[in-house]
C-alpha cells in the first residue's frame, strides 16, 4: 500500500483527501499544515507520495516541494492547487512536483493523479 | 412488571395512540398516554430535597441521570402509604422533562379507543380532580387518564419558586 | 465534490472548520485594525479566505466561495503590492460584512437550509474596491502586480530559460527519432496548459522540444480552450524508441487520449524545410537566451545580496517560525461530537458505580480477601482517575468567548459614535462546554447594553472629567468554588429612581420599598415585567429585556448580581455553580441524608460542648471560637431531617467562610473528603434554597452539594 502524507492548512481538506486515499487503497501515514511541519514529517516517515496545498502559513507549499527535493530528489509530490494559482503550479513543477489537482477535486481524478506516478 | 415491559417495548414499533399504562392508587386506576413512559422501575432509594412540596419527594439515580420524583398518592392529596415491593416509579418524560411518578403498583398495557372516553364531570358537581382529562372505559372497569402536562404544570413550578425565593 | 464522497461528516467538519476560521479572521481583522502587526494580518486574512475559498468550492457552496474569492484577490493585492493609499477601516469594513455573510451561510448550512445567500453585492464591493486601490496606485506597481499574480514572471521565466539551455545542451547529443505527440485532457480536470507544461517539462529531459502547438501555454489563457478542443501538440527529437515514448507520455496524468506519430524529416521534404526554419529560430533563442542568461546572472548575485540581508535578519524569522510553531503546537486539537462526551461521562459515572458495586458487594462481608481488596483498590484509582479526564475534557477556557466581544464593542462603538476600550482579564479560565454555550448571549446584552445606557459620549465624560475613552472590563476567575464572569463600565450607572418607578408602575414591588437594598432594585431590570422602552435602540433594546440574561445563565445553575454607583459605572457578577465539574468536597451526615460541602470553603472542624453554645432571646445560637462569635446553624433544622443527633456533644461544628462572612454549622459526622462531579439539579425542580448541585457517591447515593454563600447569607 502507497503511503502518503498530506500537507494541507485545512483540516477540511486534509480530512477529505484522507478519506478519499483511505477510500482507494492508499495509506496516509500523515498530516501536515504547514510546509515546515510537511518537510519534517517527509524527513521522519520517508512517505511514497506527498500531496501539498500551495498556499499554507510559515512555509508555503513550492518552498517545501524544493526543501524536500533537495532532501530527496525522487520524492513525489502532487500539488493541490486552486483555479487562478497557474503560476505557482508551474513554478512548483519547475521546482520537481510530479503533477497537480485542482480544487474542487474530483475523487477520480485524484487517485488517478496519484496512482500514474 | 418485567412482562409489562416487555409489552412497551414492542409497542414501540405499533402505533402508541390510545394505548395506556394504567396504574393503581388505592381503589382507582388511572391510567397514562404510553407514549411519554419511558420506563419502569421498582422504588429506590430516594434522596430528599429540602423545602420542596412534599407530593416532591426528591431526587433518584437513574443510571447516573438525576431525576425528580412526585409521589402521585400525594399529588392527588390522598393519604401517604408506605412504600412495598409493589410500589413502582414510572418513569415519564414529558416536554424533555423527566420525571419519576410513584405509583402504588403498575397493572398493564391496554387500549382504550376514543369512543370509551368520556370527558370528567364537571369540577361544580364535586369532581375536583384537576389533572384528570378524561374517563375511559375497559370492560367494567373505569380508568381515570391522566394529563400529564398538568401533573408537572407550571403552575406548581410557580409556586415552587415563590418557595425558593 | 463527487457523489460517492460522504458529506455529512464533511458538512460538520466543513461547518465546524468555518467558524474556527470566521473566529480567527475577526480576530486577525481586529489587530488589523488597531494597526498591530499590519503585513502578518494582511497574510492571515488572505489565507484564510484562500482557505475558505477552497473548503465551500469542495461542498459545492458557491456564493461563499466566489465572494471568499474576491476577498482574497482584494488580500493578495494588498499583500503584493502595499498599496499607499489605503483605509483599513474601509477594507475592514468590507471584510467584516463578507465575514458576516459567510458567517450566516454557515448558520444556514448547520441547521439543514439551503445557503442560498446572495453575494454578488459584497463580491462587487471587494473588486470595486480593488479597482479603486488599483486605479489610485502607480501603473508600473500594477504591470508588477499583475505579473506576480500571472506566475512571477521575471524570475519564473529565468529558471525556465535555464532549463531550456540545459536541455538544449542534451541536443549535443544525436537524437535520432523525431516524433509528433498530440495528446488530449480529461474533461474538466482544469490547468490544461500548466498539463500540458508538465508534459513538455517531463519530455525535456529525454528529448529535444522542436515545437509546440499552442505555443503561448503559459502566457495566453486562451490556451487552454484551444488545448480542450484541439489537443495539444508536441513535436520532438529524442533517442526512445516509439513504445517507450508512448510509454512515456501515456504516464501523463489524466490523460484522456493519445495520438503519437513517427515522423520522419528526409520523407517529407516540407517539413524539412519547416524544420530548418525552426532550426534558425532555435539558434536565435539560443543566442537570445544566453544574453538573457547574463541578465540573469546579474540578477541573481542582486538576489543573493538580498538573501543574506535576510539571513542577517534570519535569526529573528527564526524565532517568529518557532513562535509560531508553538501555537501550532497549542492548536493540535481534535473536535469531538458533545453528545459523544456526554455519553462517555455518563457510561464512566456506570462505570463507577458498578465499580463499586462489585468492590463493596454485601456478599464479600466478613471475609478477608487480602488479593481481591489490591485489585479493587487498583480498579478504584483508575476509575478516578478516567473520571477526572473525562471532566477535565469537557473544560474549555473562555477566551474565545471573550475575544468575541471584541466585535461586539467594535460594531457598537462605532455606530452610536462612543469611543470604548474593552480590557479582557483572566480568559483562560475554563468552565464547562454547556456554560460555554449559554453564556455567549447573555455577555453579548450585558456588553450592548453598557455602551448603549452605561458608557457617555466623549464629550459627555469630558465634561464630568473622565477620560474620553470609555472602559469596559470583562473578567473571568475562579472563586471559591464558583466561576465569576465580570462585566463592568465606568459609565453613568444605574438610574435608581427611574428603576423604582418604573418597578412601581408595573407592579413588580412586593414588600415595603424602604426595605429595599439598591442591589433588590437595580435587580429589577432582570425581571420579564421590566422594560425600559424609551430606551430601545437598534442594539440593547430589540423589545427583548434584561430578562433573557437572567433566564439563559439560570439555565445552567448560575445567578446574576448588579451593582453600581451613579457616575461611576455599573458592575454585572456572573457566579456558576461548578455544574460538571470536580471539586474537592467534603461528606457530611445528617440524619440518613449525605451532603457534600466544597473543601475550599471550610475553614475547620471541632467538637463542641454544649455549654459553648450560647442562645439569644430569639432563639439564635451562637458560638464563641477563639474570642470571636459566629452564628450557629443547625443543618438538621435548617433542612426539616429527622436525625438522632441534636446534641452539640455528639454531632460536629464546621466553621464555613464565603467573601468574608464566616458561620459555623452542625452536622452528625464528617463521612470523609473526596472529589465530586457536581451535577445540576433536574430542571423541574429549579433552584433550591442552599443547594447548590448534588453528585453521585460511589455506592450510587446521591448527595447534595450544599451552597456555602446561601448558607452564610
Amino acid at each position: 500500500m502507497k503511503k502518503v502524507l498530506v500537507a494541507d492548512d485545512a483540516t477540511f481538506m486534509r480530512t477529505s483527501l484522507r478519506m478519499m486515499l483511505e477510500r482507494n487503497g492508499f495509506e496516509v501515514v500523515g498530516e501536515a499544515e504547514n510546509g515546515l511541519v510537511a518537510v519534517n514529517k517527509y524527513k521522519e516517515m520517508n512517505p511514497d507520495i506527498v500531496t501539498m496545498d500551495i498556499t499554507m502559513p510559515i512555509c508555503d507549499g513550492i518552498k517545501a516541494v524544493q526543501m524536500i527535493k533537495e532532501y530527496d530528489p525522487n520524492a513525489k509530490i502532487i500539488m493541490i492547487s486552486s483555479m487562478g494559482q497557474e503560476c505557482f503550479v508551474k513554478e512548483a513543477i519547475i521546482s520537481g512536483a510530479k503533477g497537480f489537482i485542482v480544487k474542487p477535486f474530483k475523487e477520480d481524478y485524484v487517485i488517478e493523479t496519484l496512482a500514474k506516478l | 412488571m418485567s412482562e409489562v415491559i416487555n409489552e412497551i417495548q414492542e409497542l414501540v414499533e405499533d402505533t402508541q395512540k390510545g394505548r395506556y399504562l394504567t396504574f393503581a392508587i388505592g381503589k382507582e386506576f388511572y391510567g397514562i398516554e404510553i407514549k411519554y413512559v419511558t420506563e419502569i422501575i421498582n422504588i429506590q432509594k430516594i434522596t430528599e430535597v429540602p423545602e420542596l412540596p412534599s407530593y416532591i419527594k426528591g431526587i433518584i439515580n437513574l443510571r447516573g441521570k438525576i431525576i425528580p420524583v412526585l409521589d402521585v398518592r400525594l399529588r392527588f392529596k390522598k393519604e401517604a402509604k408506605e412504600y412495598n415491593d409493589r410500589t413502582c416509579i414510572v418513569v415519564v418524560d414529558i416536554e424533555d422533562i423527566s420525571v419519576g411518578l410513584i405509583v402504588d403498583s403498575v397493572s398493564e398495557v391496554t387500549s382504550i379507543t376514543e369512543n370509551d372516553i368520556v370527558p370528567p364531570p364537571d369540577a361544580n358537581t364535586g369532581f375536583s380532580n384537576k389533572y384528570i382529562k378524561g374517563i375511559g372505559k375497559v370492560g367494567d372497569e373505569v380508568k381515570l387518564l391522566l394529563d400529564c402536562s398538568k401533573l408537572l404544570s407550571d403552575e406548581d413550578c410557580d409556586s415552587l419558586a415563590k418557595i425558593t425565593q | 465534490m463527487t457523489d460517492n464522497m460522504d458529506r455529512e461528516p464533511m458538512l460538520e467538519m466543513f461547518i465546524f472548520e468555518t467558524y474556527q476560521l470566521i473566529d480567527q479572521l475577526e480576530q486577525a481583522l481586529l489587530s488589523f485594525e488597531k494597526g498591530a502587526g499590519f503585513e502578518a494580518s494582511i497574510n492571515e486574512i488572505f489565507r484564510i479566505m484562500h482557505t475558505i475559498k477552497g473548503s465551500a468550492a469542495m461542498m459545492l457552496f458557491d456564493n461563499i466561495s466566489t465572494l471568499a474569492h474576491s476577498m482574497e484577490d482584494l488580500f493578495f493585492y494588498l499583500r503584493e503590492e502595499r498599496p499607499e493609499n489605503v483605509e483599513p477601516s474601509k477594507i475592514i469594513d468590507i471584510v467584516f460584512e463578507g465575514v458576516d455573510f459567510i458567517k450566516a451561510e454557515t448558520a444556514k448550512i448547520e441547521s439543514g437550509l439551503e445557503p442560498d445567500g446572495n453575494s454578488e453585492q459584497l463580491k462587487e464591493k471587494a473588486l470595486e474596491y480593488l479597482q479603486h486601490l488599483k486605479n489610485s496606485n502607480p501603473s508600473s506597481d500594477n504591470a508588477k502586480y499583475e505579473a506576480k499574480k500571472e506566475g512571477t514572471k521575471e524570475s519564473h521565466e529565468n529558471v525556465e530559460q535555464k532549463y531550456y539551455i540545459s536541455s538544449s545542451k542534451n541536443t549535443q547529443k544525436l537524437m535520432t527519432n523525431k516524433y509528433e505527440a498530440i495528446i488530449f485532457f480529461e474533461d474538466g480536470c482544469e490547468m490544461e496548459n500548466i498539463r500540458a507544461f508538465s508534459v513538455v517539462h517531463d519530455l525535456e529531459s529525454v528529448a529535444e522540444i522542436i515545437s509546440y502547438v499552442p505555443e503561448d501555454v503559459m502566457e495566453n489563457s486562451d490556451s487552454v480552450q484551444t488545448i480542450r478542443d484541439k489537443g495539444f501538440k508536441v513535436v520532438f527529437k529524442t533517442d526512445l524508441g516509439l513504445d517507450e515514448v508512448k510509454d512515456r507520455l501515456y504516464h501523463t496524468v489524466l490523460l484522456k487520449d493519445l495520438q503519437v506519430f513517427l515522423t520522419d524529416d528526409d520523407l517529407e521534404g516540407f517539413e524539412f524545410i519547416e524544420n530548418k526554419e525552426i532550426d534558425v529560430e532555435q539558434k536565435e533563442a539560443q543566442s537570445n537566451t544566453e544574453k538573457k542568461n547574463i541578465v540573469l546572472d546579474d540578477i541573481n548575485e542582486e538576489q543573493i545580496k538580498d538573501f543574506d540581508k535576510k539571513s542577517e535578519s534570519g535569526k529573528a524569522s527564526l524565532e517568529n517560525v518557532k513562535e509560531q510553531l508553538k501555537t501550532v503546537g497549542k492548536q493540535s486539537v481534535i473536535s469531538v461530537n458533545i453528545a459523544k462526551l456526554d455519553l462517555l461521562m455518563d457510561l464512566v459515572g456506570e462505570l463507577v458505580i458498578s465499580g463499586a458495586m462489585v468492590t463493596q458487594n454485601p456478599d464479600l462481608k466478613g471475609l478477608t480477601l487480602n488479593n481481591f481488596s489490591k485489585a479493587a483498590r487498583q480498579l478504584n484509582k483508575i476509575t478516578g482517575e478516567l473520571q477526572d479526564i473525562v471532566m477535565s475534557i469537557r473544560m474549555v477556557p473562555l477566551s474565545m468567548t471573550f475575544q468575541k466581544m471584541n466585535r461586539i464593542v467594535r460594531d457598537m462603538s462605532k455606530k452610536l459614535d462612543k469611543s470604548v476600550e474593552l480590557e479582557i482579564i483572566g480568559e483562560e479560565t475554563e468552565v464547562d462546554k454547556n456554560i460555554i454555550e449559554r453564556i455567549t448571549d447573555p455577555l453579548i446584552h450585558l456588553i450592548r447594553n453598557s455602551i448603549d445606557h452605561g458608557i457617555e459620549r466623549s464629550d459627555e465624560r469630558l465634561e464630568k472629567g473622565k477620560n474620553p475613552t470609555g472602559k469596559l472590563v470583562l473578567e473571568a476567575r475562579n472563586a471559591g468554588g464558583e466561576v465569576w464572569i465580570i462585566v463592568k463600565d465606568d459609565g453613568k450607572g444605574l438610574n435608581r429612581e427611574k428603576i423604582l418607578e418604573r418597578a412601581r408602575v408595573n407592579g413588580l414591588i412586593h414588600k415595603p420599598e424602604a426595605e429595599l437594598t439598591d442591589r433588590e432594585i437595580y435587580s429589577f431590570i432582570f425581571l420579564p415585567g421590566f422594560s425600559t422602552k424609551e430606551n430601545v435602540t437598534e442594539f440593547s433594546g430589540r423589545g427583548v429585556g434584561m430578562d433573557i440574561v437572567t433566564k439563559n445563565i439560570e439555565m445552567v445553575g448560575g445567578s446574576v448580581q448588579i451593582d453600581s454607583i451613579p457616575g461611576e459605572g455599573t458592575t454585572f457578577l456572573i457566579k456558576f455553580p461548578l455544574t460538571l465539574a470536580i471539586i474537592d468536597g467534603m461528606i457530611i451526615a445528617v440524619g440518613c441524608n449525605k451532603y457534600t460541602i466544597p473543601t475550599i470553603a471550610i475553614l475547620e472542624s471541632f467538637r463542641v460542648k454544649n455549654e459553648a453554645v450560647i442562645e439569644d432571646e430569639n432563639g439564635n445560637e451562637m458560638i464563641m471560637v477563639r474570642g470571636e462569635c459566629y452564628p450557629v446553624v443547625r443543618l438538621h433544622r435548617r433542612f426539616g431531617i429527622d436525625t438522632e443527633v441534636t446534641d452539640f456533644n455528639e454531632g460536629i461544628m464546621i466553621m464555613l467562610e464565603s467573601e468574608g462572612k464566616r458561620r459555623c454549622i452542625f452536622a452528625d459526622e464528617l463521612l470523609g473528603e473526596q472529589q465530586v462531579v457536581v451535577k445540576a439539579l433536574p430542571k423541574y425542580i429549579k433552584k433550591v434554597n442552599a443547594i447548590a448541585g448534588c453528585t453521585l457517591l460511589g455506592d450510587g447515593d446521591i448527595s447534595l452539594i450544599l451552597d456555602i454563600d446561601d448558607i452564610i447569607q
